[in-house]
Parts: structure tokens; sequence; C-alpha cells
């Protein structure tokens, strides 16, 4: 009897149907060994509320109650910042079917589940956002003036924390899984998750200050999502030169160009170019407005484009039996 | 005491009995029928709904006097991993290692999030499919009324949740063998205590190799990446990439200090940028 050969490369295996597999590492019919996500766009509308969340926590710490401009901006931003982490369960609520499912995650907190300690991160955060906004109207007179001792000043440091986590962790919650893509990217998935939540809110509190009529913050904020875009822009640039593999779902094809044009070029640049001009030239008022609220609307949905591309590229790089096979490193 | 499977794949006649029995067991609904056209596997994947597959790898190397055909088939499982992705993803806490060290999903606590689904190295956890009383997935025209309604029930209305081999934690408790174990008429799937099928495994693969066939474990010792040994590991004779089983697993959690690290510096770099602006601007 002939004993069974010993597999080498001279055997064609099961996916060979072109002959010449062997070269590379085979597959099973180059069916996908990975499983994808069913997340749609409540899953990336989670996420990219969860990143200007993490952002708003920043600016109103930063914005300097003894200036009346930015006194205002605080408290917009506070009252904003809380009803967006009040909305965001709702949101999630919408992919998981029903509402006690949200609560399901409250039965128990675990450090190694970036899932279970982001929601832990949204329910402290969502106290510390309410804190601060009680604290806002028992200054301003809307509730008695004693109720702001329910909100010390250290909770002002303590959302900004919590905003820091709450952006980092929409970005850690990708990049430990398996999936080969968003594993390659388990240090600048995170990165760029903050820099874009920070331009977000920037953007977004850049809108509703110009709404407000409040334009003495502007330049500040708008430098600020210079920073935070440029920085994204950097991170977005390197995160392809240095796993041109895994990224080409996320960069190459179609999806590649949708994330050039929506968030690198009208998302980041367009919105710097419109801010380096606002700052050059003394717009009169109604066009000023006019040019932060275009900036601001092409931060937003560059953001936005962003979590949709990234969740888009996971699926469809869990789909790729040789980049599930070689793990990034 | 803990409890696993070594699935011996020299042994498997594909004749998918393990595929059924765990249906059966288990109550899980039908896949729908397809054809894959890739040799006898129409099942083609693990699934929410399908804990057993048997994967059919044809292979052919040319030779002196003509052509040599293998066929190998193996009955692939959840791995029930000694550090398993899908449970420390898990955020409700609904997967859990329960007395048999084997790895659990509770679905009445499962809130259908999927984090599970994009955690597990091997691809084996899925969704099962949100119940559509429309949908053609089930075959409901051939339930009873009383078992539409259980299978709503069973699938929380809808909303679905996470679904893989159980290692039939129901028989076990009971002092029975799991569906699949017992259904193998070739004993290619051994069920018993995990050191005991180690030890047995290893002879297997000695015996074998002074018969000149070449035969690896798969998941015996570390799997690799930290994701440690697996409770449901494999004897084959081939790369565990021809049976679709990676090679180089990873566990998810590794990469979170990196993550958290990254994060961390570029939200403190931005902060430091903001207090630069707001402080002098
Ligand atoms: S094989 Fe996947 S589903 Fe099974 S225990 Fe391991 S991580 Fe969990
Ligand atoms: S889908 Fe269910 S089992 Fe999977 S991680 Fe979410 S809650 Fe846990
Ligand atoms: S029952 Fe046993 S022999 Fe039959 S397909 Fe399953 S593992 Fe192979």
């Amino acid at each position: 009897m002939r004993s069974i050969p010993s597999p080498d490369d001279a055997f064609i295996g099961a996916a060979s149907r072109n002959g010449e597999q062997r070269a590379t590492i085979p597959t099973y019919y180059d069916h996908p060994m990975l499983k994808w996500p069913d997340w749609d766009w409540n899953v990336v509308t989670y996420l990219f509320l969860g990143g200007i969340m993490g952002g708003l926590g920043l600016i109103q710490m930063l914005a300097r109650p003894e200036l009346e401009s930015e006194r205002k901006l605080k408290r917009t931003v506070r009252v904003t910042s809380f009803v967006l982490a009040a909305a965001n369960p709702a949101v999630l609520v919408t992919h998981l079917g029903r509402p006690e499912r949200f609560l399901n995650m409250l039965r128990i907190m675990k450090f190694k589940s970036p899932m279970s300690l982001g929601t832990w991160g949204l329910v402290f955060y969502s106290g510390a956002a309410g804190a601060n906004v009680i604290r806002e109207l028992a200054v301003g007179g809307t509730l008695p003036r004693w109720m702001r001792f329910f909100a010390p000043g250290l909770m002002t440091p303590v959302q900004a924390l919590l905003g820091a986590f709450t952006a980092g962790y929409t970005g850690v919650l990708l990049s430990s899984t398996a999936n080969p893509f968003w594993g390659s990217g388990k240090r600048h998935i995170p990165a760029m998750s903050v820099c874009s939540g920070l331009a977000s809110a920037c953007a977004l509190s850049s809108l509703l200050c110009t709404l407000e009529g409040n334009t003495e913050p502007l330049q500040r904020l708008e430098r600020l999502e210079m920073v935070a875009g440029a920085a994204e822009l950097f991170i977005l640039t390197d995160f392809e030169r240095r796993h041109p593999d895994y990224t080409k779902p996320f960069f190459k094809g179609k999806r590649g160009e949708k994330l050039r044009t929506y968030t690198m070029a009208a998302g980041t640049l367009g919105p710097i170019a419109l801010n380096v001009l606002g700052s050059m030239f003394n717009l009169p008022k109604p066009v000023d407005a006019l040019r932060v609220t275009a900036a601001s609307i092409l931060t937003l949905a560059g953001g936005y484009v962003l979590r949709e591309s990234l969740i888009a590229a996971g699926k469809a790089s869990a789909r790729d039996p040789q980049a599930a096979f070689r793990q990034p490193k | 005491m803990a409890t696993g499977f070594f699935t011996d794949t020299t042994l498997c006649i594909g004749c998918k009995a393990c595929e059924v029995a765990c249906k059966q067991w288990n109550e899980l609904p039908s896949d729908g029928f397809a054809f894959s056209g890739n040799s006898y596997d129409n099942t083609v994947e693990l699934s929410g709904t399908t804990w057993r597959h048997v994967a059919f790898v044809e292979q052919t190397m040319p030779t002196e006097d003509g052509v040599a055909n293998r066929w190998l088939m193996s009955s692939d499982v959840c791995k029930h991993c000694t550090n398993a992705g899908c449970m420390e993803a898990c955020p409700t806490g609904a997967i859990i290692r329960n007395e048999y060290d084997s790895v659990f999903i509770q679905p009445d606590v499962c809130n259908g999030c999927g984090y599970c689904v994009v955690s597990c190295p091997f691809g084996v956890v899925d969704l099962i499919e949100r119940f559509d009383p429309e949908g053609t997935h089930y075959n409901l025209a051939s339930l009873s009324e009383e078992r539409v309604e259980e299978q709503k029930t069973a699938l929380q209305g809808h909303g679905g949740v996470a679904g893989k081999c159980t290692l039939c934690y129901d028989r076990q408790k009971l002092g029975f063998v799991p569906a699949c174990a017992k259904a193998c008429p070739t004993e290619s799937i051994q069920f018993g205590n995990i050191d005991e099928l180690r030890e047995r495994a290893r002879a297997r693969v000695e015996t074998l190799t002074k018969r000149g066939i070449h035969a690896e474990l798969y998941g015996a010792d570390d799997a690799g990446g930290g994701v440690g040994p697996l409770n449901a590991f494999f004897l084959l004779t081939d790369r565990p990439e021809a049976y679709n089983l990676p090679a180089e697993p990873v566990l998810p959690s590794t990469r979170q200090p990196a993550g958290y690290t990254a994060a961390a510096v570029t939200a403190l770099g931005l902060a430091i940028a903001g207090w630069m602006i707001f402080r002098n601007a």
C-alpha cells in the first residue's frame, strides 16, 4: 500500500483552482476563515457620537469661565455633551433590538472587554456631564443656587478624562479584535479616533457658537480643530505607509476613494483651508458665518465617513482568508 | 473536571452524522438548502445555528504513475479555548466558563451586540439570524404553532443572540457523551477528560508517524498568540490553513495595551495643544 504523501508544496490544495495556490498559504476554497459583524449605520453613529462626546469633554474644560464668551461656550458644550450622552444608548438600542438589552451590559464590569468598559465610560460620562449641567443651571439661576454644590468643580476635569476615554475606546473597540485590518491598526485606529472625535467636537461647538451669535471663541475652536485634523491626517497617512497590505480594503478601491474624498480631502483639508482663509481675511459677518458652517459640516461628515469606512473595511478584511491567516503582529 | 474533544481527522469518513446529531439534540433550525460546489461540503462553515461543520479537502498531486489523490475530512467545532477571545470580549458576561471548563453562552443574558463574533480568532461564534416570521430562513411551515412561539422565545423575539457549540453542557450534566461524539461511527470525535485525550492524541501521532503518515496536533498544546491550549483540539495531516484553521491565531485582548496607550498619548498631546491655544490666544 502506498502511504499518504506528506504535505508539501507539490500538493495542489483545495483552493488551487488556478493551480498556483501553494506558493501562498493554502485556503479552504477561498472561504473566509473569520466572521464579520452585522454592524450597520447604528454602530457607526454610536462610535461617531462617542468620539464627539469625548472631544466635548475636553472643550468644556478648556473654556475659561472668566470670559463672558467662553462661559457661554462652556455652557453650550456641557448641555450638548449631556444630550449626546443620553441619546447614544438609544442609538445602540436600535442595533440591540430592545431597550432592556442595553441594561444587560450594566450587570457586570469587565476590564478585558472594551465594549464593557466603554459602556461604563458612557454611563459615568453622562453622570459627570449631567452634574456639570446642573452646575451651569444653578449658577445661571434656572435652578436654586445651592444646587451647584451637587456638582463640585472637580467634575470639570473628570468629564474631560472620561471624555478622553470615551473617544479612545471607540477605536480600541475595533482594534482589539481578531480582524486583520482592525488589528493592524492597533495603535493607529485608537489614535485617529481621538483626533477625529476632537475635530468633530470643535466643529459642532463652532456651529453652535455661530448659531448663538457667539463668535468670540470661534478662532480658538478653529485652531484646535486644525491641530486635531492635521494629526488625524498624519495618522491616516502613516497607517497606510506602515500596513500597505492589511489596509487595502480601507485605502484602496471605491471605499478608499470615498475615504480620501470625504474624510481626508473634504473633511480635513477642506476645513483647514477654510479656517486659514478665515484667519487671513476679515470677512463680513454673514459670509464668515457661512464659512464656519461649511467648515463644520465638512468636518462632521468626514468624521462620520471615517467611522463608516473603518467598519466597512473591517467587514471586507474578515472575508479575506489570506489576511486572516497572516495576523498582523 | 475539564472535558473536551479530540477530533482525529484521519478517522473521519465525512458521513456528517456529527452535524445531524448536533442539530437534532440542540434543536437548531435548518440553514436553508444551498449547493456550494465545494466537494461534498454544502454546510460551508460553522455558524450561530451550525455547531459542527465537516470540511472536505480534495487534493491531487502528479506522480510518475499518474495522479495521487487524497481526500481530507475534518469535523470542525468551537475550540473552547483556554483564553477565549469571545469570552473576554463579551460585555454582558453572557459567555462563561462552566464546571467542565468549556466556554458556554447563556442565551438569556446575551444582548446580541455581536462583539464576540469579531473577537473569536477562529471565526466560530456568530449571531443567530434575527427572527423574521416572513423569512424563509427558518422552515416554520414544518413547525406547529406552539413550536413557532417557542422558536420566537428562544430567539428573543427579535434581535438575535450569539450561538456556538456548548460542548453539550446539558448532556454532560446528565452524564451523557456530547451528541456528535456519540453519533460518530468511527471515533473520529473522541470526548473525555482533556488530559487523557491529549495523551491519547500523542500516542496516535506516534502510531501514524511510524506508518509513514504525516500527522500533527493542532491546539493540544499552546495554540499560540496568547490563546493557550484548546479544549477541542485536532489531529491534522496537512497545514491547518487547508482545513480553514489559522496556524497563528492571535488573542484579541493582547492588542489592548497598545491601543489604550496610543489613545492616551494622543489625547494628552491634543489636550496640551488645546491648553496652549486657549491660554495664549
Ligand atoms: S473558538 Fe472562538 S467561540 Fe470557541 S471558545 Fe474560542 S474564541 Fe470562543
Ligand atoms: S453577542 Fe451576546 S455573547 Fe456575544 S459578546 Fe454580545 S452579549 Fe456577549
Ligand atoms: S460523525 Fe465522525 S466520521 Fe462522520 S463526519 Fe462527523 S467526525 Fe466524521
